[in-house]
């Protein structure tokens, strides 16, 4: 919250003709974003919606969603490219699980992440998609708040946005009113101000579906997607205290984002929520009650997931684990047999015992090494 | 998230006299308790996303610790932009200070390093 009133109290003094570092930074996202909307509502006033309706600009923002969110999509497919991979070096993986199961000391866990993030590098694979994506989406989100927040001060200037959203247009975006009564840079605040009973509706509808719909994604997460080890420990009970906690704190961007932004976040949890069931189904954590799952709804349609991670059919499975189990035995039987060693004497009377019919591996046969 | 890596964790411990010297790691102190409070609470809600041992905060963590809230936030950004989907990831710790003259509680902040004397 106090990054975001920094971030408007900076566009405001923005006029002023003080250096403005964040309004610099921001500039080019405000102009694609300003590019991205006005496409969106030309397309939507092209095929026959009414350019000042509400609802033709609150597409235009669900448009916006799907580019930006789009755009990530390759991101998305590289991990699950990567997850892919992660099935060939699973016997390794797990070879360090089984290293330090049961330590939860933390110098036990560091060594462990250390050798497993070691494994990862060697492999050229990672289930994670690292930490910068999610730092990106931050000023997309600003550059949306930041131009739906002007559009109040540059309408009432009578002057337009950075880039295409022209003096006529920002004019019109302001008047818009979503089913002709909640403007889109209204906030709760101003709603309860103003007695906009059906714009009080919305927001608090909105705030309501967006919570439940970040729940909804965290639980199907939490309850679905962790392997065992992962549901150990204390930072597990952490994330389930989480769960509960976290989805209210959409209850202040409720109350004091502008319906523009809170539908632009809406529609991105929505979006959220859907990749993270398509996750969950198709490519789950292996080991999880989701892997099991899909394990077995493949099974009843007479398929398996060979190996490497492929979906096959079930004779070509066995076919394949037939051939695993005999490459494994021919590997034991290849392998030279340990012999016990034995003293020079033992040696050599053995060497004489070889001679007769009843020679061999008397003693050394069971002994365990 | 990940673990602390043992070298952001101390069994340094704070005591009332220390309080004049403890006025410069102010700045830094108040950075580890924003990085701390991350990490406690919505780093849970994005799960294990990090490529690297120790992962991005974790690195923070440790960075600020050693080289205070301006060098280690710039290290922090750095390591950041090092975390992108093309990344190999893998093992990336903090390179350690010789001359740290500071302790580390065991809640990983910092406290002045006993002079000796005492």
């Amino acid at each position: 919250m106090d990054l975001l009133s920094f971030a408007s109290s900076a566009t405001e003094t923005s006029g002023g003709g003080g250096f403005d570092l964040i309004g610099t930074i921001l500039w080019p996202l405000k102009w694609l974003v300003e590019l991205v909307l006005v496409a969106w509502h030309w397309l939507f006033t092209a095929i026959g919606l009414p350019a000042a309706e509400g609802l033709t600009w609150v597409l235009s923002i669900v448009g916006l969603v799907i580019v930006v969110r789009s755009a990530m999509i390759p991101l998305f497919v590289r991990q699950i490219k990567s997850q892919r991979k992660m099935m060939e070096i699973a016997p390794e993986l797990r070879k360090v699980q089984e290293k330090y199961k049961g330590k939860r000391d933390q110098l036990s866990r560091e060594a462990m992440s250390r050798e497993t993030m070691a494994l990862y590098k060697k492999h050229g694979t990672t289930p994670v998609s690292s930490c910068l994506p999610l730092l990106v989406q931050m000023p997309v989100f600003f550059a949306l708040f930041s131009v739906l927040n002007d559009v109040t001060r540059h309408a009432q200037a009578g002057i337009g946005g950075v880039g295409l959203l022209n003096a006529e247009l920002t004019q019109e975006f302001y008047d818009a009113k979503l089913f002709g009564v909640a403007s889109l840079h209204e906030t709760l605040i101003d709603a309860i101000n103003s007695g906009n009973t059906t714009a009080i509706i919305i927001l608090v509808t909105l705030v309501v579906l967006m919570i439940a719909s970040q729940f909804f994604t965290q639980l199907q997460i939490i309850s679905k997607n962790l392997s065992p080890e992962a549901k150990t420990g204390q930072a597990y009970q952490m994330q389930k205290i989480m769960l509960y906690v976290l989805p209210f704190a959409f209850v202040f961007s409720g109350v004091f984002f502008p319906l523009g932004v809170v539908i632009y976040w809406f529609v991105s949890n929505l979006w959220t929520m859907g990749q993270q069931f398509l996750v969950i189904r198709e490519m789950p954590t292996p080991g999880s009650d989701a892997a099991k799952a899909r394990e077995e709804r493949l099974a009843r349609k007479g398929k398996a997931i060979d190996s490497s991670g492929k979906v096959v059919s079930m004779e070509k499975y066995q076919a394949e684990q037939q051939r695993l189990v005999e490459e494994a035995e021919r590997a034991k039987a290849a392998q030279p047999k340990r012999q016990q060693p034995v003293g020079k004497q033992r040696a050599k009377k053995q060497a004489q015992k070889q001679s007769g019919p009843s020679g061999g591996n008397g003693p050394s046969g069971n002994a365990k090494s | 998230m990940s673990v602390l890596p043992s070298y952001a964790v101390g069994v340094g411990r704070w005591t009332a006299s220390d309080s004049l010297r403890a006025i410069p790691l102010l700045p830094r102190n108040a950075a580890l308790g924003l990085l701390h409070g991350y990490r406690a609470t919505i780093s849970h809600t994005y799960g294990d996303v990090c490529k690297y041992y120790p992962s991005c905060t974790a690195y923070s963590v440790a960075a600020v610790q050693q080289y205070g809230a301006v060098v280690g936030s710039a290290m922090t950004a750095a390591r950041l932009a090092r975390c992108h989907p093309w990344a190999k990831g893998g093992v990336d710790d903090v390179p350690l200070r010789e001359n740290f003259r500071h302790d580390i509680t065991p809640q990983g902040f910092v406290v002045p390093g006993s002079t000796g004397k005492d």
